[in-house]
């Protein structure tokens, strides 16, 4: 019960901010969108007929991107911007516990990405005029196992940021490589299934393209999306633990 | 689920931790009213030999113990470098010490470190301890239920701490819109709006007006007597340091150099320097031997009187120097302890090679005289450090 207390408050805080800075939250949604463009327009000069047939693993890759993005890094941002506050400790110091804040920070984060990559897959299917099968009963549990690994990337790197600060640009280069994973040729090498992201992207594409329900997938499939969603979850939480450790031994919890 | 370290303590960091007084710690909102409290008797903060080392060698405390009774003001002093910060975050659990325990509320800090959340509230960084984005009123709201206070009783306190802290007015503005004062003043709100009994403050009046830092004076006074809140201070701010603070902990190279109340600590240095009237001007020559023999502060004519200030070793030395005047014919009008002011106290405390001080009592009796002026034993350590880290303060 109190942890549903602290999540509606963080949940409130995030939305004000949405609210209270429209120009800001619309100009990174319409970032995004604008990038997006710029592949759509860009990939059919460039490919023509060949790009069409694979624009439907296009839309659906970038709106894996967009949430994982957001869910990922909205941790890492998280501790970086609260540092700079001069809020961390004060969420440190609190009764919940320091990993219990940061986790309802994630859910949040994610159920914010959830609807930011809802609004980029109605702008995309509406920019480019296909059309793709969004079962939620689907969609959403395979969305949560994949952005699950995304999130814990996003604890590892939130555990660094304690400790060293100003690792943005490591953030950055860390998105380039989502993109990578989200389009890994899981075919042709089976063993990349075992990285973040890949596998669910993977059937996230099938779901939405082929229709395919999730009872319809092999258990085997959903057993390595799930596994790699709790595993990575839990080495980055447990990392994130022994960082901010760290961080309070050298004493540089707060600082930025 | 709680990440492993995130809040675990260390056990080699609670070895010498005096077992912590039982607690009521059925409340765990924050209700002045229904907070959990000690039984009497038990100190609010119990730090026994803190240390901490960055490095190889900057020791930045070094084997800190004192306590601090429920329901009083402490102020933590020292010059910049001291020690002040690592030593609240320390206390606070925001930075791992080396060694040593801290009990706050009863609570073990390293080994309960959530609990102990529950009995402290920390404005480490004035008013930057707060979303600048957010008004007054959602600030209040969002660290109260960090602080896992009942949203009710939350929306209940935080109407009183408007009004308490006059921000009322301002309850709906964003706080970055707020002055410096009315930003300190809700980054201090928030920090209360907890409702723990435990508060440490890390500098609350830098860089507030002179309105700003009275209001904020009588509001931790009022903390302290009316709702029995424990309020542990920093401050280079020796004006609030003297009229707030119950007791004063002065830190020098990591140490606790000094730990009694303001008067006392006044009172020690007063009862070495004496301001004497002499009827009439004395010559060059008791001038001269009067410098000779002692230390003179100060001597000047004054109409038909000659002012002189005498810093003396003991009251047999200002017997002495008075005789060398009245030897020479003069008549001495009066003798007044001089009242140094507080930071000539912390200067004279906080000097890296002072004389230790409390070896120098005033009066016929040579070991008495300090208490003569205090009543008790004033706490005072060498501000060379000759605190041996062990027990300074720790049964005051």
């Amino acid at each position: 019960m109190t942890t549903l207390t602290l999540l509606r408050a963080v949940a409130r805080k995030q939305a004000l901010l949405l609210v209270r800075y429209p120009l800001n939250t619309v100009s990174q949604v319409f970032g995004l969108y604008v990038f997006f463009l710029l592949l759509f327009y860009g990939g059919q000069a460039v490919g023509g007929a060949a790009f069409d047939e694979s624009l439907g693993g296009l839309v659906v890759g970038f709106f894996l991107f967009t949430m994982a993005v957001v869910a990922y890094a909205g941790l890492s941002w998280d501790v970086t911007r609260e540092a700079q506050w001069g809020t961390l400790e004060q969420l440190f110091m609190s009764p919940h516990g320091f990993g219990r804040v940061f986790a309802v920070k994630v859910v949040v984060n994610v159920l914010f990405s959830l609807l930011w990559g809802g609004l980029i897959l109605g702008l995309m299917l509406l920019t480019t005029g296909r059309t793709l099968v969004v079962d939620l009963f689907t969609v959403v549990p395979l969305a949560l196992l994949t952005l699950a690994s995304a999130v814990g990337v996003g604890f590892v790197f939130g555990g660094l940021a304690l400790v060293y600060k100003r690792i943005e640009n490591v953030f950055s280069l860390v998105q380039f490589a989502f993109v990578g994973l989200i389009a890994a040729p899981l075919g042709q090498y089976p063993f990349l299934r075992w990285l973040p992201l890949a596998q669910g992207s993977s059937l996230l594409g099938r779901a939405m393209r082929e229709g395919v329900r999730l009872w319809e997938f092999e258990p085997s499939a959903l057993a390595v999306l799930s596994g790699t969603a709790v595993a990575y979850l839990l080495v980055g939480y447990v990392l994130f633990g022994l960082a901010s450790r760290r961080a309070r031994r050298l004493g540089v919890l707060g600082h930025y | 689920m709680q990440p492993p370290g995130a809040d675990e303590g260390t056990a080699a960091t609670s070895a010498g931790a005096e077992p912590p007084e039982a607690v009521d710690g059925a409340a765990t909102d924050g209700d002045a009213a229904t907070r959990p409290h000690l039984d009497s008797g038990a100190a609010a903060v119990s730090v026994r030999n803190l240390t901490k080392t960055y490095g190889d060698d900057v020791r930045a405390v070094d084997g800190v113990s004192f306590d601090v009774e429920p329901g009083t003001v402490v102020g933590l002093l020292g010059p910049n470098g001291a020690g002040k910060t690592t030593l609240i975050k320390s206390v606070l659990g925001l930075v791992l010490p080396d060694a040593g325990a801290v009990d706050i509320d009863g609570v073990d800090v390293y080994a309960d470190t959530r609990e102990a959340y529950r009995h402290v509230g920390a404005m480490l960084e004035g008013a930057r301890n707060v979303y600048w984005r957010l008004t007054v009123r959602e600030n209040l709201r969002f660290f109260a239920a960090l602080g896992d206070v009942d949203p009710a009783k939350a929306r209940e306190r935080g109407e009183e701490l408007l009004d308490r802290l006059d921000l009322q007015e301002k309850a709906d503005t964003p706080v970055n819109d707020l002055s410096r004062g009315m930003k300190q003043k809700t980054a201090l709100a928030c920090t209360l709006s907890r409702g723990v009994p435990v508060v440490f403050l890390d500098e609350p009046t830098l860089g507030l007006d002179v309105e700003s830092s009275l209001s904020l004076r009588r509001e931790l006074r009022r903390l302290a007597e009316d709702e029995s809140t424990t309020v542990v201070l920093s401050s280079h701010d020796m004006g609030v340091i003297e009229t707030v603070c119950d007791r004063v902990v002065v830190l020098s190279e990591g140490r606790v150099v000094a730990d009694d109340s303001v008067a006392a600590l006044k009172a020690l240095f007063r009862t070495q320097r004496y301001r004497v009237v002499v009827d009439g001007r004395i010559d060059d020559r008791l001038d001269a031997r009067l410098r000779r023999e002692y230390e003179v502060i100060r001597s000047e004519p004054v109409g038909d009187t000659t002012h002189l200030e005498l810093a003396v070793e003991s009251g047999r030395e200002l017997h002495a120097a008075l005789g060398a005047v009245l030897d020479a014919g003069h008549e001495v009008a009066s003798v007044d302890a001089a009242d140094p002011d507080f930071e000539e106290v912390f200067l004279r405390l906080t000097e890296r090679d002072a004389a230790p001080v409390t070896d120098a009592p005033v009066g016929d009796d040579p070991e008495g005289g300090a208490d003569a002026a205090n009543g008790a034993d004033t706490g005072v350590r060498p501000g060379s450090g000759a605190n041996s880290g062990a027990d300074v303060g720790a049964d005051r």
